[in-house]
């Protein structure tokens, strides 16, 4: 291995690492807010990447219909939660939110044929299908068991986890795809080729990153969610509701996960099911930072992305096993490094 | 037709006297999980099949396995106890059809693989017997590869292959082959289907220079390396195996491809071939009947491996119901007989001629070279 | 013996199972025997100790392989690869648990997601185990000449192994041992404090638990006689992870209940949903999802609990046996000085929670600690039982430095103590929950227990329990569960379960708070008698008539430091007593 290689893999291992950040970013911030370990993180990132392919495509994208089919359902408990508590005054929102806005998208993607439209607003009318999934998932799935142990949620999260599969499955069939770069631009470092949709994934990830660090830091809605995460209890007697700010965390992590996969789909091939092992790996980021420390996060992140394109070249079969087998010594420091009280459950 | 002519003399020879039960098929594919893109022709492919065969009605019970070999298991135990099928067809990947082999002996229920590995019907012995394939065993495709190889000059090749049973097949089979024809073998790397990188393989294969590399991969994940290997400039030449011959590979893979050789079932080319080849006919009959239902360019070979295997079972079944009632042990018997017997039956694949010591039947005809020429596939002669 | 009906039944229809069932539905049950054995185990590990593993599947393939390997290429006889793959997997788990069971929390899951992963691909990669392709001919199994070469035959073996692992574990989790096991979701630090090892036992089960899972992977091998990786993977050790939680993770037969349901399902979906949706394949993983959702949130518990709830036979209340008491420790005299603390100080960040304490407990004396709230009491409590170790200082117990020990080692050498905030396992009777005190007094493991070859030892535990129990006034409630208890009640419970460790000095920690009256007297009586015996009894108490009538002696501690120590009248006259509870007396 010479230097021009060792080169060569630390890009790959940045780039893929980033990707993993977004990722583990999105997992430590439901965690905090909600407990869940968000297992399906990773389909955000095959349906956003898949709902794309499938507008450049020239068809409509099955998730489209799970879009609408979600928010009928989630309107349907709402209302009559809603009539049973004598509440008539929250018809409106739900009205809004779950029938009008699905609508609306739905609207918009049958009526413009997205494949005629310009790139950015291909990639925002896939967002505006996939993000509000994230908070209907959260109302239908983890809403009523908000009080539940972690491990009930996490057994939660893998059954999500496992319907989305199916449903990516059904919607865009057992083949991958891939979109348009952003950019077809190269640019030459020495004796490095970085291509435009590489910096696009750099960049973006950054971008994220200190947005999402804004956004806590000094928008109401991120302090909010801070405060839930660190005292759940106390939030909700300051006037934080719990619902409000898991809905608003799920909101983040489909938005996070579906540009991911956007922003990865044009220098790989995405599956139904490439947003497991993707999110995994995250998840494993996450967990070096202690599913608390974005900053960490992001490192733990880089450190996977690099761990994995390093061994990939010296030994490819056993890749899996390195990166899995490396990442239980980290585990352990981190386990012993970080104070722990015994948890009541 | 065939089928035709036989329902025919059938017919005038009163068998259908004896048409009491239905024929029951068994199918078990794996739709879903990691082998779902060649799971999921196949299970097309059997909506398209012959619903009676010699006057008796034919009943498809179709299982996925979700490429799981204890589903695998669990369901063919299913179709032989539950469904009391007569035969049995499947599964897609090699794995769970060599799970397969001892419940299809054990209950005497003839078995018809879907699935690539020689071992599946290699040796025929005791329990072999009952077992069959269609697909082309890996090493006949090896072979082509490894004569166009030679052909065209390429001394040192570089492996990239799925971490999975297909990938192994291809290296196993193919590295010994090299081995005989004086191609070195410079480098084996192994990526996962939902992997989002190969970079580090690619740059391990590139420094070790090799004239051509081979990418053993089933459909568009097979793309990944290939477009790995143009973007760091590798000037070779880039070979894949038949698991890509399906258009969402070209799709996916593009530009990228042009100029890739593979070696394939007749099936994928059958509008170029010769007319006096005798799989045109076949090849382009299931093209045909698969188009019609799932649109144009939406067939793939996997698929035909399905029908060649339904081709099978109904140039078998009327042999057989002379012998036997459908149910019945003297049925599935005569059944296995039969297939073993199929002589020069033309199929989307190519050519069966089956003995007692060859369960697949299929010779060179079986396989061609196949060049991507402009987001199409060109035969090559 | 109505009691066991149920089970009798169930063993009864089992038996006849294979004689009476389709082909089909004998396989089915094979499954579902094979899968159990991995759910009991998770059960154990998930349920009740509260450690969750997506790895099992792995432990599955180390039994498979194990024995696929040896029989194909070295021609091994089968039996003697049950006992090479319980050895490898013994190995291969203490490794992994000695590493991924320190992770605490949520890391362990991860760290079981890793290591399941991990041995996965390389099963799939070494090529001696087949690659990816797998290895076929493994022989059939053979029985004293009997060949068991079909479901039918093999139905009784795998079932004989799941009942004897459910009964294993049952009977496990009915002694001491398995007390301690049960204690150690949400009981961890009580635990060390009775003298529990959680480190060592959470290994334990681990162990069981791989074991279990190893077993099931060796009659997997032999009656698929085929084995490569898939059956091993991630998605697997999840479906086994399933199996427990909608069974009931809690329960041993939940685990049964999980992996029948689950398969049964699986099937049933395959044959229904193409009727349903005229198309086979992509729908059932979809309901499978669904449906798993929504039987977490209606029945969190799993169905075992509301299963048991349908089956007429309660469970009856059982009656302690007498049994001869356990040997009990000999007493210091009275006077002597049972612990000494000398300047010690305990720091949390930067700020000082003690600083600088002094005092001394003789036996046969009751020392009270008292302080307005905030003052560091109880905090002095956790460094003396080394539930949470001072940062400077001398603590010296019976004459022997103490300070760094960890707290079982502690409440070995003689110390009980009680908790401000009550931590009793409040599911478990209130029996049970005092004889987790007397769990050093026992001595028989895990296998003596698992057999329940230990009956007699247990039954003095429990007769010990009982009579602490009796002592401190609970004798009518032995069998209820102790989160049922009023809270003052469960603060006498805590007395019984330290009494129950047989210790000669007793930290109790606010033991009157929400008693009545008459309790009050009643616990005073029970003190003043303990003390009689020659006990040091170190009291923290906010109750002044409590204290002041009881108390030998006072120290009394503001802002984490001494500022009065002497005798019950003494310190009530101290003005730097009466300034720091009254604010001050001008």
């Amino acid at each position: 291995m010479d230097l021009q290689i060792a080169l060569l893999l630390s890009q790959d291992g940045i780039v893929n690492g980033s990707i993993y950040a977004l990722l583990a970013l999105a997992l430590v911030l439901v965690f905090a807010v909600t407990r869940v370990i968000f297992i399906p993180q990773g389909e955000f990132v095959a349906y956003g990447a898949l709902t794309l392919a499938a507008f450049q495509a020239g068809k409509t994208p099955g998730t489209l219909w799970l879009l609408l089919g979600a928010g009928v359902l989630v309107a349907l408990i709402d209302t009559v939660i809603a009539v049973r508590a004598g509440a008539p005054g929250r018809l409106k929102r739900i009205a809004l939110w779950d029938l009008a806005l699905p609508a609306v998208v739905a609207g918009l993607v049958l009526g413009l044929q997205p494949a005629t439209l310009p790139l950015a607003a291909q990639v925002a009318l896939a967002l505006a299908v996939v993000v509000p999934l994230g908070p209907m998932l959260y109302r239908l799935a983890y809403q009523p068991l908000a009080e539940a142990s972690v491990l009930v949620l996490l057994i939660v999260s893998v059954a999500v986890h496992l319907a989305l599969v199916g449903l990516g499955l059904l919607f865009f069939g057992a083949e991958g795809s891939r979109t348009t770069p952003f950019s077809e631009a190269q640019f030459n470092l020495g004796t490095l080729t970085v291509n435009g949709q590489t910096l696009w994934v750099l960049g973006a990830s950054c971008v994220l990153i200190v947005a999402l660090a804004l956004f806590f830091g000094r928008t109401l809605y991120g302090k909010a969610l801070r405060a839930t995460a660190i005292n759940r209890v106390g939030a909700r007697l300051m006037g934080i509701s719990t619902s409000m700010a898991g809905k608003l965390s799920f909101t983040l992590a489909a938005g996070i996960g579906a540009l991911s996969g956007i922003l990865i789909a044009p220098i790989t091939t995405i599956y139904y099911d490439t947003g497991f092992l993707v999110g995994l790996k995250g998840f494993v980021a996450a967990i070096i930072a202690g599913l608390a420390s974005y900053p960490l996060a992001a490192a733990g992140a880089i450190l996977v992305g690099l761990l994995e394109s390093f061994s990939s070249f010296w030994a490819s079969a056993f890749k899996e096993v390195i990166v899995f087998t490396l990442i239980i010594p980290v585990l352990l420091w981190r386990s012993l490094t970080s104070h722990h009280v015994e948890e009541e459950e | 037709m065939r089928i035709k002519s036989l329902v025919a003399a059938l017919l005038s020879t009163g068998a259908v006297s004896l048409a009491y039960a239905d024929i029951t098929v068994g199918v078990l594919v794996s739709a879903t999980g990691p082998a779902a893109s060649l799971g999921i022709p196949e299970k097309n492919t059997f909506a398209l099949m012959p619903t009676t065969i010699a006057g008796e009605k034919v009943k498809y019970i179709v299982l996925d396995d979700a490429s799981d070999t204890t589903t695998a298991v669990k369901n063919t135990r299913k179709l032989i106890t539950e469904d009391k099928v007569d035969v049995i067809i499947g599964s897609t990947i090699t794995p769970n059809s060599l799970a397969m082999v001892d419940i299809a002996a054990e209950a005497e229920t003839p078995m018809i693989s879907m699935a690539a590995s020689a071992r599946i019907v290699d040796p025929v012995d005791a329990k072999r017997r009952w077992v069959f394939k269609t697909p082309q065993n890996d090493v006949q495709m090896s072979t082509a590869i490894t004569e166009h190889m030679g052909n065209n000059n390429v001394k040192t090749v570089a492996f990239i292959g799925f971490s999975d049973a297909y990938g192994e097949g291809w290296w196993q089979e193919f590295s010994k082959i090299a081995e005989v024809r004086k191609i070195k073998m410079v480098a084996s790397e192994r990526y996962n289907r939902a992997d989002t990188s190969v970079t580090g393989q690619v740059l391990k294969i590139m420094s070790t220079n090799p004239d051509a590399v081979l990418i053993a991969g089933s459909g568009t994940p097979a793309a990944l390396p290939q477009k790995t290997l143009k973007e760091k400039g590798y000037k070779g030449k880039i070979y894949q195996t038949h698991g890509v011959a399906n258009n969402d590979f070209l799709r996916v893979c593009g530009k990228d491809c042009e100029g890739t050789f593979l070696p394939a079932g007749p099936v994928l080319v059958a509008t170029q071939l010769p007319d006096s080849n005798p799989v045109k006919k076949s090849a382009l009959d299931y093209i045909g009947k698969y188009e019609k239902a799932h649109g144009a360019g939406s067939v793939s070979t996997f698929g035909a491996h399905a029908w060649d295997a339904g081709l099978l079972l109904a140039n078998a079944a009327p042999a057989a119901l002379k012998k036997g009632k459908p149910g019945s042990k003297a049925f599935r018997t005569a059944l296995r007989d039969a297939l073993e017997q199929t002589k020069n039956l033309n199929a989307a694949h190519g050519v069966f001629n089956m003995t007692p010591s060859d369960h697949l039947g299929l010779d060179q005809r079986s396989r061609v070279m196949v060049k991507i020429e402009g987001g199409k596939w060109v035969l090559q002669k | 013996m109505m009691q066991r009906l149920p089970l009798i039944v169930f063993i009864a229809v089992l038996a006849l199972g294979p004689v009476v069932l389709p082909e089909f539905y004998v396989t089915l049950l094979n499954y579902i025997g094979m899968y159990s054995i991995v759910a009991v185990g998770l059960v154990l590990l998930t349920g009740v100790g509260g450690l969750t593993s997506f790895g099992q599947a792995a432990f599955v393939g180390l039994g498979a392989y194990a024995t696929g390997y040896l029989t194909t290429a070295f021609a091994v006889s089968p039996w003697l690869t049950l006992l090479i793959g319980l050895a490898v997997t013994a190995v291969v788990a203490l490794i992994l648990g000695f590493l991924t069971l320190r992770l605490s929390g949520h890391y362990l899951p991860l760290g079981t997601i890793a290591w399941g992963i991990s041995l996965y691909f390389l099963f799939g990669n070494l090529e001696f185990l087949g690659g990816h392709t797998g290895l076929t001919g493994i022989p059939v199994l053979e029985f004293f000449g009997l060949k068991l070469d079909t479901g039918r035959s093999f139905y009784y073996l795998i079932w004989l192994a799941l009942l004897g692992a459910v009964f294993a574990t049952q009977n496990l989790l009915d002694s001491r041992e398995g007390r301690a096991i049960r204690a150690l979701k949400g009981g961890g630090l009580m635990a060390e404090a009775m003298g529990v090892d959680t480190a060592r036992t959470k290994i334990v089960i681990f162990l069981i638990a791989a074991l279990y899972a190893s077993v099931s992977g060796w009659l997997y091998a032999h009656l698929q006689r085929f084995v490569n990786p898939t059956p091993f993977g991630l998605h697997i050790g999840i479906e086994y992870l399933f199996m427990a939680v909608v069974g009931g993770a809690a329960h041993v037969w939940g685990a049964l209940v999980g992996a029948g349901v689950i398969t049964v399902l699986k099937q049933w979906l395959q044959d229904l949903l193409p009727k349903v949706f005229g198309q086979s394949g992509n729908f059932e993983v979809i309901f499978f999802g669904i449906l798993l959702i929504l039987v977490l949130q209606r029945a969190r518990d799993g169905l075992w609990p509301w299963l048991a709830r349908l089956v007429p036979v309660k469970a009856g209340q059982r009656a302690v046996a007498d049994a001869a008491p356990l040997p009990r420790r000999e007493m210091p005299v009275v006077g002597a000085v049972l612990l000494e603390v000398k300047n010690a100080r305990k720091q949390f960040g930067g700020l000082v929670a003690n600083n600088d304490m002094n005092l001394t407990v003789k036996a046969g004396e009751v020392m009270a600690l008292i302080g307005p709230n905030g003052a560091g009491k109880s905090t002095m409590f956790n460094c003396i039982s080394g539930v949470d170790p001072v940062t400077s200082g001398e603590i010296a117990f019976l004459g022997e430095r103490i300070e760094t020990l960890a707290s079982r080692d502690i409440a070995r050498r003689g110390m009980g103590r009680t908790f401000q905030h009550v931590r009793l396992l409040p599911t478990m009777s209130v029996l049970e929950n005092v004889a987790i005190g007397a769990h050093l007094r026992g001595g028989k493991g895990v296998l003596p227990a698992a057999l329940h070859l230990e009956r007699a030892e247990e039954a003095r535990l429990l007769a010990e329990a009982k009579r602490q129990l009796e002592r401190v006034g609970l004798g009518e409630h032995l069998f209820d569960e102790a989160g049922s208890l009023p809270l003052g009640q469960q603060r006498i419970l805590e007395i019984a379960r330290a009494l129950a460790a047989d210790p000669c000095l007793l930290l109790l920690d606010e033991p009157a708070a929400g008693l009545r009256y008459l309790e009050k007297q009643a616990l005073a009586e029970l003190l003043r008698k303990l003390r009689s015996e020659g006990m040091g009894i170190l009291l923290v108490e906010h109750d002044m008539d409590f204290v002041m009538g009881l108390a030998d002696r006072v120290v009394v501690m503001e802002f984490g430091e001494k500022i009065s120590e002497g005798l019950p009248e003494e310190v009530q006259k101290d003005p730097v007593v009466l300034e720091a509870y009254l604010g001050g007396v001008e």
